[in-house]
């Protein structure tokens, strides 16, 4: 199958796959951190590295510092999953997550991880789930960067197709919000048409 | 005989990663053999136990809050590893570096049974690359203060040095902020201009010619350029051009720096100028006089010629129109004497009305050829209230064994000889 064949009718099932997942995500979180946040509809969209880019500096401004958390993930669906928070907003979960009033970097790493793992394991295991395939999760890694440094040019070579789904989260009563990314790229955007087509098939059986 | 159990902790004891197993409460219900020889704690002592009592130091809290993230979402949580450990320490043997006494842990706590609320912690090495990144970072933290000073020498460089790099052809490829101010270029302007350019060309020719060889030669050439800026100032500088060369030895480009010494290059011509008819004066006439006798290819019929000329009744003209007339007279002499002079004769003010001139590659035909055109000029300049004036002149050339004093004593006899003979004539005494 060619990638071209990644239509608006399987975008359209994976943003209605990703609502569900989403949502998953949202119930997760309220349980196990007490916090309750919520979800803005995702983006969707098939783009190359320089749409890919061009929708990053959009969306992340490039002279803010973040922290960024990468980690990636593998099996029928795979690719890479970002969590993107702002300096402040990660002090305010770290401040959260370890009641304490000034959280060390340690602290704040930590719970941006511990954020990520939860949003990644949600969503990513229940689009895995809708799509009857299995997942498996990486050790991902954060690091504290400019918006301008989320996309470096090795990936470059990486990524020729991509597909973007991309969210808002926000847990406005604590002042935490952050930016998901879920890229995935030709081979895998491939086996993912694959995986709908099926989906739709059992579904219309 | 074995059983599966069995056969289980085999495996578990072979891992090379510390495992364990705890429940949500942090009690512990497997240590494997990686744990226990890098902590030192024995399965017996620490299994049904809990980890709390052995490692007080762990946030409880977010261990707990991780296991049941662990257990709830049935998919694996990580410690941040970037950082300082956060779970247990581990101590580290190594002795050859100290940025790491403890291991660095990469921490993943995953499902094991979760129906007993047990999750598994597996706990990996990463030290050796942790101390790697540190090691990166440290170098990049060097490099980035060393860019830092060399921007800022960079910045003085540019502002303050005169230096222009271009390629082999001499075209400007990049110049300094200080070079492109004192020219009054932009930098636009002058990139992709010949260097060649700035140079005054038509007096300059031998040290170009010389500069041109010398960087052919793939050699540094330094020497004093007059050169002229935008508004079409003449400048000196002092310029050391410097040839790059590539691994086959190939020029690629050059590398010109300035430094302008026009005030000391007014001082020097002030410290070897007559103030009043602003030739040569007479040490710079000596120094060059010294120069042409050093130079041992003299012979007959290429030698060098020496004319002493004295301007007739000068000291009439001072009386009968005031000195300030008579040094009109000298300037107006001088003028047409250095108009007249060849290119490359040496004419300077001996002293008074007196003036000399050498004259390289000449015989003694051609010398006086020369001092008797010189006596024409002088003779057919009309000084203003003045009128006409003449001159004498005596001439000599060099002969084998000649110092100053000898060429200069012959050309006083000879312009001795020409007064006597009735002035505005010349008069040549040979050996």
């Amino acid at each position: 199958m060619q990638i071209d064949e990644f239509s608006e009718d399987h975008l359209d099932v994976l943003k209605e796959l990703m609502n569900i997942a989403m949502g998953n995500a949202t119930a997760s979180i309220a349980d196990l951190l007490q916090a309750f946040g919520t979800m803005h509809i995702p983006h969707l969209a098939i783009s190359d590295m320089d749409g890919l880019k061009a929708y990053m500096e959009k969306t992340i401004p490039s002279d803010e510092k973040y922290y960024v958390t990468k980690q990636l993930f593998g099996g029928m669906f795979g690719g890479e999953f970002i969590f993107v928070m702002t300096d402040e907003s990660a002090v305010n979960l770290g401040h959260y997550l370890y009641d304490v009033t000034a959280p060390s970097d340690a602290d704040i790493m930590d719970a941006v991880i511990e954020l990520t793992n939860i949003l990644s394991s949600t969503i990513l295991s229940r689009l895995s789930e809708e799509l009857n395939t299995k997942v498996q999760f990486f050790v991902p890694s954060t690091e504290l960067m400019s918006g301008n440094e989320l996309i470096g040019h090795d990936e470059t070579l990486n990524y020729h197709r991509i597909i973007i789904i991309s969210t808002l989260m926000e847990f406005q009563s604590h002042k935490i919000s952050g930016h998901i990314f879920i890229l995935t790229k030709d081979k895998m955007i491939e086996s993912l048409s694959r995986l709908i087509d099926q989906k739709l098939e059992e579904l219309y059986a | 005989m074995i059983n599966t159990m069995d056969y289980c902790n085999i495996v578990f004891d072979s891992l090379e990663n510390g495992t364990m197993i705890v429940d949500e409460n942090c009690t512990v219900w497997a240590w494997n053999k990686w744990l226990e020889i890098n902590t030192a704690i024995t399965s017996e002592h620490i299994i049904g136990k809990n980890l709390e009592d052995f490692y007080p130091e762990i946030d409880y809290k977010g261990f707990k809050r991780k296991i049941r993230t662990t257990l709830r979402l049935n998919s694996p949580t990580f410690y941040d590893a970037s950082l300082s450990n956060r779970f247990i320490t581990v101590p580290r043997n190594k002795i050859t570096t100290s940025l790491l006494t403890t291991m660095q842990l990469q921490v993943t706590i995953s499902p094991y049974i979760p129906e007993v609320k047990r999750v598994m912690v597996s706990i990996q090495d990463i030290s050796d690359l942790h101390e790697l990144k540190l090691t990166l970072q440290q170098r990049m933290k060097e490099i980035a203060s060393l860019n830092s000073e060399l921007r800022q020498d960079k910045q003085i460089i540019d502002a303050n040095l005169m230096i222009v790099k271009t390629d082999c052809g001499c075209m400007i490829l990049e110049v300094t902020d200080a070079f492109s101010s004192f020219f009054g270029y932009n930098e636009a302007e002058l990139r992709g201009a010949f260097l060649s350019s700035i140079y005054v060309t038509d007096t300059m020719e031998t040290e170009l010619l010389q500069m041109k060889e010398t960087l052919q030669k793939k050699q540094k050439w330094s020497g004093e350029v007059q050169v002229v800026t935008k508004e079409g100032e003449t400048v000196w500088m002092d310029a050391v051009i410097s040839p790059y060369l590539d691994e086959q030895d190939d020029i690629t480009s050059y590398t010109a720096i300035y430094h302008d010494i026009t005030d000391k290059k007014r001082i020097e011509l002030l410290s070897v100028t007559d103030p009043l008819t602003k030739l040569y004066n007479r040490q710079k006439f000596n120094d060059v006089f010294d120069v042409m006798l050093m130079r041992r290819h003299w012979k007959e019929g290429n030698s060098f010629g020496l004319i002493l000329m004295d301007v007739d009744h000068f000291k009439k003209v001072n009386d009968t129109y005031g000195h300030q007339k008579g040094d009109a007279v000298l300037i107006a002499v001088s003028d047409i004497l250095a108009q007249t002079v060849r290119t490359g004769d040496v004419l300077a003010r001996w002293g008074g009305e007196e003036f000399v001139v050498l004259l390289p590659d000449v015989d003694s035909e051609k010398a006086a050829y020369v001092a008797e055109k010189l006596r024409r000029a002088v003779e057919g300049t009309s000084i203003s209230e003045v009128g006409a004036v003449t001159a004498s002149f005596g001439v000599t050339v060099y002969a084998e064994g000649d110092t100053q004093e000898s060429m200069m004593h012959r050309s006083d006899g000879a312009l001795y000889r020409a007064k006597e003979k009735g002035r505005n004539r010349i008069e040549s005494l040979l050996v």
